[in-house]
C-alpha cells in the first residue's frame, strides 16, 4: 500500500493556487488546496477541487483523431497536420484569413502561448487572439 | 513522539502513521511507512491543519484491514468519533497521538468551539455582525438584520464545493449537493439559502466545528455559525452532543422501534 502527497501547482488558470495531490497505489485520488501556498492559503475554486479527475479521465486523447467517414479514428501526427494545414489553408482561401480564429490558453506555457499568436498573426494573417476561458 | 511512531511502525502496531513533514518549505501531511524509517526523524506537527482522518477514511475504504496511526489535535478526534459512529472507520485499527491544540503561527486565534476564540480574527473584518460570534450573541440581532446578513453572505458563494471536499465527516458517495432534483445547475450563487441550507441539515449530528470549511471558503461565507445552530438544535432535542463519542448516534439507528425518547421541546 502506497499512499504519497505530492504538492503541485494548479494549470487551470493564471492564478496558480497550490494543490496537494494524494496517489494511493500509483493512482490519483485527490486534491486538496495547500494551506500554507502564498496566492491560495488554504482555498480552491472547483477545477481545482476536481483536479485529480482530471487528469485520470477515460476521456482524455492519447492520441490525434481525424474524422473520416463521420466517426473520429486514431490517426498520426504527420497525417492530423496534414489534414488540418490543408483545411485552414483551403478555409483562408474561400474566405479570408478573418474567417479563422485562434484560442490561446493558460494550461499551456508562455513560450507556446507566443507561439500562437505569433501563428495567428504571421502564418493565418488575423488578429483574431483570444482565450479559451472565452469557449 | 519520533521514537513512539519509530517504535510502532517497527513493531507493526501500525501498518501506516500520518504525520506532517516539511517538504519545499511547507508542512505537508506525510504518510511514514515502515519501509523508508529514516523518514521519521522528519515528522513534525507542524502548523497547519489538514485533514489527516479523511485521508484514513480514503485509505481505509480500499484496505480495510490497514492499520493507520494519525497525529491528532482536539478537532481530529471528535472527528475519528464521528467517524466511528458512521462505520467509516475502525477504532481497532486506528492509533492516535495527541498533540496540543491551535493557536498557531496561522490563525491567531484558537480555531474549535472548545477554545475561546479572539473576536476579531485577522483575516475577518468585522463588518456589522462578527464573523466568528457565537450562535447566542448572533441571535440578539433582530430578525431583519439577522436575514439581510445571511442574504449577502450566501450569495457571494461560488458553488466551489470546497467546503464538502474538505469536511472530515463528509464521506456520502452520492452527495445530496450534487442532485439535480434538490440544487439547480447553471447559475452562480448556487440557490440561495438553499444550497446552504442542504448542507447545513446534513451536518446536524454530524459536524464537529472543526473549521476547516471556513479555512477553505474562498469567500469567507460564516459557515460555522451556521452548522453551530444546527447542532444546537441537535443538542437541545435529542440531548447528543457530536463528537464527544463514538456511541451511537440519534441518527443511525436502524430498526423500527424508537428507543431514544426525544425531550421536549
Amino acid at each position: 500500500m502506497d499512499f504519497k502527497l505530492i504538492p503541485s501547482t494548479c494549470s487551470y488558470c493564471g492564478t496558480g493556487c497550490g494543490v496537494l495531490f494524494q496517489v494511493m497505489d500509483g493512482r490519483l485520488v485527490d486534491t486538496l488546496p495547500l494551506k500554507t501556498h502564498p496566492v491560495n492559503e488554504g482555498k480552491l475554486c472547483i477545477k481545482g477541487w476536481n483536479l485529480h479527475e482530471h487528469v485520470v479521465s477515460d476521456k482524455r486523447l492519447t492520441s490525434p483523431m481525424l474524422k473520416k467517414n463521420g466517426q473520429l479514428q486514431e490517426a498520426t501526427w504527420d497525417d492530423a497536420i496534414q489534414t488540418a494545414a490543408e483545411k485552414l489553408k483551403a478555409i483562408i482561401e474561400t474566405h479570408g484569413p478573418d474567417s479563422v480564429g485562434v484560442l490561446a490558453s493558460a494550461k499551456i506555457t508562455n513560450e507556446e502561448n507566443y507561439l500562437v499568436q505569433k501563428f495567428a498573426r504571421a502564418v493565418i494573417g488575423t488578429n483574431n487572439v483570444d482565450h479559451c476561458a472565452r469557449l | 513522539m519520533q521514537e513512539q511512531v519509530r517504535e510502532w511502525l517497527e513493531q507493526g502496531k501500525v501498518d501506516i502513521f500520518l504525520g506532517y513533514k516539511n517538504i519545499q518549505g511547507h508542512p505537508l501531511p506525510h504518510c511514514f511507512t515502515k519501509d523508508n524509517l529514516d523518514e521519521v526523524s522528519e515528522l513534525i506537527v507542524g502548523n497547519a491543519r489538514y485533514s489527516l482522518e479523511k485521508m484514513a477514511t480514503k485509505i481505509a475504504a480500499e484496505h480495510k484491514e490497514l492499520k493507520i496511526g494519525l497525529v491528532t489535535r482536539d478537532c481530529n478526534q471528535r472527528a475519528l468519533n464521528v467517524l466511528y459512529v458512521w462505520n467509516q472507520l475502525r477504532p481497532d485499527n486506528i492509533e492516535t497521538i495527541s498533540v496540543n491544540c491551535c493557536p498557531s503561527k496561522l490563525k491567531e486565534h484558537g480555531d474549535c468551539s472548545y477554545l475561546e476564540p479572539e473576536k476579531a480574527a485577522p483575516l475577518k473584518m468585522m463588518i456589522g455582525i462578527d464573523n466568528n460570534m457565537d450562535v447566542k450573541s448572533a441571535e440578539e440581532f433582530s430578525q431583519e438584520d439577522r436575514y439581510k446578513r445571511w442574504i449577502y453572505e450566501l450569495q457571494k458563494c461560488i458553488k466551489c464545493y470546497g467546503c464538502r471536499d474538505i469536511c472530515p465527516v463528509c464521506f456520502c458517495k452520492e452527495c445530496s449537493l450534487e442532485h439535480t432534483d434538490l440544487i439547480a445547475t447553471g447559475s452562480i450563487p448556487p440557490e440561495v439559502p438553499i444550497f446552504h441550507l442542504v448542507r447545513a441539515v446534513h451536518m446536524g449530528g454530524r459536524c464537529i466545528d472543526c473549521g476547516l470549511c471556513e479555512d477553505a471558503c474562498p469567500v469567507d461565507i460564516p459557515l460555522r455559525l451556521l452548522y453551530r445552530k444546527v447542532n444546537e438544535i441537535v443538542s437541545d432535542v435529542f440531548d447528543y452532543k457530536t463528537g464527544t463519542s463514538a456511541d451511537q448516534s440519534p441518527f443511525n439507528m436502524l430498526g423500527e422501534e424508537v428507543t431514544l425518547k426525544p425531550k421536549p421541546i
